[in-house]
């Protein structure tokens, strides 16, 4: 029974979701958005433990907020709330010599420069350099090469990317040079042929490889080194947690007349004469609606119209769909703050990492191609309670770590044990460089990819819902012949992490999505 | 003192591209001197007597990917060489197993189904797509790389070749081809089939040769340079060059000499003359001096550059440019005199693929922890191997009712670990012995005799091959066959038409356009450039005239 009609509903209120709903609001569409989960954010909410203290639930920190997105939503204004401290890097070392990396610069702990300051200084000029030039991709669909290389529609893409190119040859020859060079190749070999070893060759490596089922010799971590690298690599801590980037988004949908619902999944999508008409709730309610966007991943979204909808060729495609994640989430609720040694109290505040060195990197990654825990993981923490008094509750502190290089498909199953264990070589891992802090726990949330993928519907629990390689990036993701966020029947479209430009809290995948449902006339 | 005399051209290294380039360039009117550090000539494509009545192909070992166009042009045949194509081959696992591979596709679909019907169907999807992609790649073999920076009307033609090449393929072939260029082979095979053994099989030529596991982004890649060859036009097929792969390297050898050719072999370049960044010529260690206004260098890039010519004749970039090229050894060899040939329990006796290439891989998992051995400075200690017994094709190679057998093995490093120190001088008659032993054990699985009737085995790892055959480290193709160093970006991005910084100095060896293999097109093509260059390239013979 149809009970409200709409141009669009949105399945699922994570960040690109409420990014779709809101851009599509904004030019006049009647936007519903339907989400599972009692409250809205997908990967970026906050969740309060057993304590009573409040945590970021999965994602911890913001990297790559796109500004066109920022601006077009209005986030950080006062439509939408959202306040940002940026956070200094700090690479440890178990010889208490960590690399801090601020605003693009190594320096030491004293505030000296690194050693290395000035290698890592042109490194960083050339990833941001190449960063920004393939960051002009990140705002459009991306080329379809729909009817081949000279067809009308392609050759209006491509000149699209004639700006692309003519930037590519205004960086001089010995850049575009260096820029073809590395595009493909791998995060290990170019960071050491200018830096030692350590922990900021670590830094940089791990950062590649983050959320990634890859280790940093894998060739193509070149690639997704540069997307982490796309609004300069700085990372930002929101205040209130990740829910509160959530909550702006979500403010921001809001204010734009989106109405979003919550507590109630949609069980399919209706199709209608291979047509997207609407969606069945998990009631059995029907919702009618000229077009419908899912932020699920691409299998799933798939799933929810009916593989009957798509050929073949697609169904495989999305079969073979790489989307094993490979980071699980530790919260540690801990008794007061813990000390790391050599760092004074404001850098323990910054974003710690645990990647001694880009070997270690590739080593704990080993494991995980045959399903088994690393000893000696690879570790991204951050003690929001640092920084963010809200974040505290009677002198308890939060330490919020991302574990790489945790495999979604575990050999031996994700049991009360594995969990365990993982929070073990968690504990094990951060003892290292903050003797003592084991003593101070008092709570510990494990989060396998599995518990995420159950949480969040995430493919895989995977960060990205689709692997970032060069074989699932642009024209081929989320695969070939699916590039343009048309996703099957007519109407309906995908506007998750698993469409272009891909993972982390941008907010382009769904606002891009929007711009092409609007660009292609459905409505 | 030593000589002086003067040439047209000099090339340093008689390996097979050496001797390509050589051919091409006496063919074109000029006079030529190949000097050769070895006694013999052939770099990696010999066939030695190593142990008396056998002969090893003791580098390579195969021969599928030599350029036909160059076997024509140069007339191979006429000198001597024969290729045979060999039948199948076959992967056998510890349980007593095996799947074989065969030619016939009938009997092939009924041996996948033997395994997995699933298997059968996917294997038709996935042929079509090789093959497809080989297609696509052959053309480029005999061109220039196009350098994406530049202008010139040559560089905007062969980038517009490759855009109509592209184009040819069709939109969904397109989207497929950008994909598999930049998947792993692991992934790839994954994707088609469910069979581990199946998968084990063909996983083994994304891998051999390169610095890279069967998940590693880039390895789908590397299988087209195992199959994009032919023996007599049958794409995909290997065969044995009769008399060993030195036969390869005495054809074009004799080939040269007919042409007018000069061969002086037993001393190698000592380094390379300049004088005002123009060379003029090679010092040889014994102390002779030859003179030429075009000098190749068969040499690896790095080997040519940072070993043989003076820093102060280079650009600062263009060093640190050839220091960060990747060239690592990843591969060892075993060549064994047998007595008799061994039994393979698990195979029917005398069947056609015991005479193909033989495996003991038995999954993609497995091949993976081979490479993480290598990652650390190890040898796999459940290598992969890829083992021939050639003298059941080509009688030459062994006396009469004894055989010869080749074992290619991956991975073994170069800098071999031991004790926490890393380094080539790490083998020793120790270590070397202790590889042998591993590979032998593993041997074991496909043929449980195989101790009992070696009489004779040359064990070659990569540290053994760099001071042999002066590969750098031993690595097989001159260079890693990664994105950032192939097409323009090999060996060095703004010299990969085989120039270099000094002017009449080129280089003709695999570390450029297009890589590894017993191929001969970056020699045939370095050849063309280089007469081009000096404006005779109407004198060029064949197939790029």
């Amino acid at each position: 029974m149809t009970t409200a009609t709409y141009d669009a509903i949105v399945i699922g209120a994570g960040h690109n979701g409420l990014a779709a709903a809101a851009t599509l609001a904004r030019k006049g569409k009647s936007v519903c958005v339907i989400e599972k989960n009692n409250t809205a954010g997908g990967m970026a909410r906050n969740t309060t433990l057993a304590g009573g203290i409040e945590v970021p639930e999965i994602a911890h920190l913001l990297y790559n907020l796109h500004p066109k997105v920022k601006k077009e939503l209005g986030l950080g204004t006062s439509r939408a709330p959202l306040e940002v401290q940026e956070l200094p890097a700090v690479s440890l070392s178990a010889d208490g010599n960590h690399a801090v990396i601020r605003n693009g610069r190594a320096e030491l702990p004293d505030g000296r420069p690194h050693p290395e300051a000035e290698p890592f200084a042109e490194l960083m000029r050339r990833l941001t350099l190449f960063a920004d030039l393939l960051g002009q991709l990140s705002t459009k669909s991306p080329p379809s090469l729909e009817g081949g290389l000279t067809s009308l529609e392609t050759l209006t893409e491509l000149a699209g990317l004639a700006k692309l190119g003519l930037d590519l040859k205004r960086m001089g020859k010995k850049d575009m040079r260096e820029f073809l060079r590395v595009l493909l190749s791998n995060a290990y070999d170019l960071l050491l042929d200018d830096l030692e070893d350590g922990p900021l060759a670590g830094a940089l490596a791990a950062d590649a490889v983050h959320g990634a089922y890859a280790g940093p010799r894998s060739p193509g971590t070149v690639f997704s080194l540069m997307y982490r690298l796309g609004q300069g690599g700085g990372a930002q801590l929101p205040m209130g947690g990740m829910g509160a980037v959530s909550a702006a988004f979500e403010k921001a949908a809001r204010a734009a007349g989106a109405e979003i619902r919550t507590g109630l999944g949609v069980a399919r999508v209706l199709v209608e004469g291979d047509r997207a008409a609407g969606v069945v709730l998990e009631d059995g309610s029907e919702l009618s609606a000229r077009t419908v966007l899912s932020n699920t991943g691409p299998m799933p979204a798939m799933m929810l119209a009916g593989a009957e909808h798509y050929d073949t060729e697609m169904v495989r495609r999305m079969r073979n769909q790489r989307c094993k994640g490979a980071a699980a989430k530790v919260n540690l609720v801990l008794s007061g703050a813990p000390e790391f040694t050599g760092l004074s109290p404001k850098l323990a505040a910054g974003r710690l990492l645990i990647a001694p060195s880009a070997t270690y990197v590739e080593r704990a990654f080993n494991p995980a191609k045959y399903g088994e825990l690393p000893e000696n993981p690879v570790i991204e923490a951050v003690l929001p309670s640092l920084s963010d008094p809200a974040m505290t509750a009677g002198g308890q502190h939060v330490l919020s770590a991302v574990v790489s290089s945790v495999p979604y498909g575990l050999e031996s199953g994700w049991d009360e044990a594995a969990r365990s264990k993982l929070a073990s070589v968690t504990l094990a891992a951060l003892e290292k460089y903050a003797p003592g802090i084991g003593a101070l726990v008092t709570e510990a949330q494990v989060l396998s990819p599995a518990c995420i993928e159950a949480r969040t519907g995430a493919p895989g629990g995977h960060w990205h819902h689709a692997e970032m390689g060069i074989d699932q990036i642009l024209t081929v993701r989320p695969a070939n012949g699916m590039a343009q966020y048309r996703f099957g029947p007519e109407g309906y479209y995908l506007c998750g992490a698993g469409a272009h430009p891909g993972g982390d809290v941008t907010g382009l995948a769904g606002r891009n999505s929007a711009l092409q449902l609007l660009k292609d006339g459905v409505l | 003192m030593g000589q002086h005399d003067r040439y047209d051209a000099i090339v340093a290294g008689a390996g097979h591209n050496g001797l390509t380039a050589a051919c091409y360039l006496a063919k074109a009117g000029l006079k030529v001197l190949v000097v050769e550090k070895n006694d013999w000539i052939g770099g990696a494509a010999v066939s030695r007597s190593l142990h008396e009545g056998w002969t090893y192909s003791n580098c390579s070992y195969v021969c599928s990917l030599l350029r036909r166009e160059i076997v024509r042009d140069l007339e191979l045949p006429k000198y001597g060489l024969q290729v045979i194509p060999y039948e199948g081959g076959a992967s056998f696992s510890s349980d007593g197993g095996y799947f074989a591979y065969m030619s016939d596709h009938d009997a092939l679909r009924r041996e996948i189904a033997r395994h997995s019907a699933h298997d059968a169907d996917a294997y038709d999807r996935f042929s079509q797509t090789v093959i497809r992609q080989c297609r696509f790649i052959r053309p480029f073999l005999l061109r220039n790389a196009p350098d994406p920076t530049s202008l010139k009307p040559r560089d905007i033609g062969e980038l517009l070749f490759l855009i109509k090449q592209a184009h040819g393929l069709g939109k969904k072939e397109l989207g497929e081809t950008l994909r598999f260029w930049s998947m792993s082979i692991g992934d790839f095979l994954d994707e088609h089939f469910e069979n581990d053994l199946i998968k084990a099989h063909i996983a083994g030529a994304g891998i051999i040769g390169t610095g890279l596991g069967v998940y590693s982004p880039g390895t789908a890649y590397v299988l087209l340079h195992h199959y994009m060859g032919d023996v007599d036009g049958a794409i995909g097929a290997w065969g044995f060059a009769r008399g060993g792969m030195g036969a390869i390297s005495n054809a074009l050898g004799a080939c040269f000499e007919e042409a007018g050719g000069t061969i002086v072999t037993g001393s190698g370049v000592d380094r390379f003359l300049v004088e005002g960044g123009k060379v003029t010529g090679v010092a040889l260690d014994n102390g002779d001096e030859y003179r030429a206004p075009i000098v190749a260098s068969n040499m690896d890039v790095k080997r040519t550059f940072l070993q043989h010519t003076g820093q102060q004749h280079l650009p600062d970039d263009f060093v640190k440019a050839v220091k960060r090229f990747k060239i690592r050894g990843s591969s060892g060899k075993l060549n064994i005199a047998l007595d008799a040939l061994p039994e393979f329990p698990a195979a029917p006796k005398g069947a056609p693929f015991l005479r193909g290439d033989l495996h003991c891989a038995e999954s993609l998992n497995e091949l993976e922890r081979a490479y993480d051995d290598w990652k650390e400075g190890r040898w796999s200690q459940n290598p992969y191997f890829d083992m021939l017994i050639p003298s059941q094709i080509d009688p030459t190679m062994a006396p009469p009712g004894k055989h010869m057998m080749t074992v290619f093995v991956q991975y073994a490093p170069y800098d071999l670990e031991v004790g926490g120190v890393r380094a080539g001088t790490n083998w020793n008659g120790q270590t070397r012995g202790a590889f042998a032993d591993c590979v032998f054990d593993k041997l074991e699985q496909a043929c449980p005799d195989i101790r009992s009737k070696t009489v004779h085995a040359e064990v070659r790892t990569p540290w053994d091959i760099e001071q042999e055959v002066s590969l750098t480290e031993g690595n097989i193709f001159q260079g890693e066959l990664t994105f950032d160093q192939l097409l323009f970006n090999r060996p060095v991005p703004g010299y990969a038409q085989y120039d270099t910084p000094i002017d009449g100095m080129y280089i003709v060896g695999s570390s450029a356009h297009p890589g590894g293999g017993v191929m001969a097109a970056p020699g045939a093509n370095a050849a063309r450039e280089i007469l081009r260059n000096i404006g005779r390239g109407g004198n060029m013979t064949g197939y790029a005239a």
